[in-house]
């Protein structure tokens, strides 16, 4: 349900840029998803075409990748990646979960910056550590006529 | 090819269109903690709300989180396919970073804020909106100045201070902050301003001159509100439903806000 919504805010955004840049068409539009939001690539890119409708955007190419995040701890220098973070998003209160229609999704996935409340250092337990990437989304090529 | 530069970035896109369907934000902020905020930001949305005005109630305190605490609404949020539903409190729509991380403390440097706030606003399912009431944290760091740039244009500030001396000085800086960025100031709330007891009123924090405070702040005050211990026991919602000072002076506050 997520990925419906942020496909209609790209559409949005690549629309308004289109407009901004004088552009007849749009022809490819390439994505970069951090792995923290944990969205469903397929299903992104699926509801991007679903949504594409439009001379402006019908045919346009349309590409999403997963950005892998990495983590890092302030006070003892450990590294590590999502397979050990998602050890510790598993121990989430299910309270905590947002109720989508048919699932429940950590806050993660829908705000992904969100991720010190949730994950700590797994070798010195400090919450005094920053994600490399991993928690944004961004355009990664934008091509335009 | 072009690829939208960091302004562009897809959450701000959504933000933007969100904030064309809100009519007025009102930040209520103090750069100082323990004035009681919070208090304030909740009793004048529901205010608002009550006197039919379509109001929502966005708290934007990371560290801090306390709305979900004065409207006792909590956790689970639930998501549609226009975003995250705000929880709903007498007609009020109240949207806040604890509905997400409940008793969890959350630790966080600067790097990340920004974003972090835009994302909730972004997400959330507001509709159209008369107010939004913004509940800033304390202090003039990262959600303060993020607040002040994600709702440019559209926001005006209302500054809350007690009648305190120390109080006064700090807010008088945020005073200050909002005239170099431009942000517009509605006007200042006294708060905590006296107690009642009985028809007598004691003002724990001295008495505010009123001539004086508006000197200091260069801006009018439009409203004090007295310090009601029933808030404590019986709940924010509960005593502005009732016949009292402090129902009375939010009252006038939403007045004088929606004038």
């Amino acid at each position: 349900m997520h990925e419906l919504s942020i496909a209609q805010s790209i559409v949005d955004t690549v629309l308004s840029e289109a407009q901004k840049k004088d552009a007849k068409r749009v022809t490819e539009i390439s994505v970069d998803v951090g792995q923290l939001m944990q969205l469903d690539r397929n299903a992104l890119a699926f509801a991007l075409r679903l949504l594409m409708t439009g001379p402006v955007l019908r045919g346009a190419r349309v590409s999403v990748r997963v950005k892998k995040a990495s983590f890092s701890c302030r006070k003892c220098n450990q590294e590590w990646g999502m397979a050990e973070a998602q050890k510790q998003l598993e121990e989430v209160p299910d309270t905590l979960r947002v109720r989508e229609p048919d699932s429940k999704e950590l806050p993660l996935h829908f705000l992904p910056f969100l991720y010190p409340a949730f994950i700590h250092c797994p070798r010195c337990g400090s919450s005094d550590i920053f994600s490399k990437e991993g928690e944004e989304i961004q355009f990664r090529r934008l091509v335009m006529e | 090819m072009t690829r939208p530069d960091e302004s562009d970035l897809i959450p701000i896109g959504a933000a933007k269109e969100k904030l064309e369907r809100i009519t007025h934000v009102i930040l209520v902020g103090s750069g100082k903690g323990g004035v009681g905020k919070s208090t304030v930001a909740s009793g004048l949305a529901l205010s608002l709300s009550r006197v039919g005005q379509k109001t929502a109630l966005l708290d934007i305190d990371i560290h801090g989180a306390s709305v979900p605490e004065y409207l006792q609404v909590g956790p689970p949020v639930r998501s549609n396919k226009n975003g995250l539903e705000p929880k709903m409190k007498e007609g009020l729509r109240v949207m806040s970073l604890g509905l997400f991380t409940g008793s969890l403390p959350v630790p966080m440097r600067g790097d990340g804020k920004q974003e972090l706030i835009t994302q909730l606003f972004a997400l959330t399912d507001w509709g159209d909106l008369d107010y939004l009431v913004i509940d800033l944290p304390p202090s003039m760091g990262d959600e303060l100045l993020s607040a002040f740039s994600l709702f440019s244009g559209k926001a005006t500030l209302a500054l809350v201070t007690t009648p305190s001396p120390g109080a006064v000085s700090v807010v008088s800086r945020l005073r200050r902050l909002a005239e170099t960025e431009k942000v517009p100031v509605k006007g200042v709330v006294v708060n905590m301003a006296y107690v009642l007891a009985g028809k007598t009123k004691t003002f724990p924090f001295g008495k505010p001159n009123r001539r004086l405070l508006e000197a200091k702040f260069k801006s009018t005050i439009i409203a004090e509100i007295p310090l009601d211990p029933l808030v404590s026991t019986r709940g924010l919602s509960a005593v502005l439903k009732g016949s009292n000072d402090f129902s009375r002076a939010f009252q006038k506050l939403a007045e004088q806000i929606s004038r």
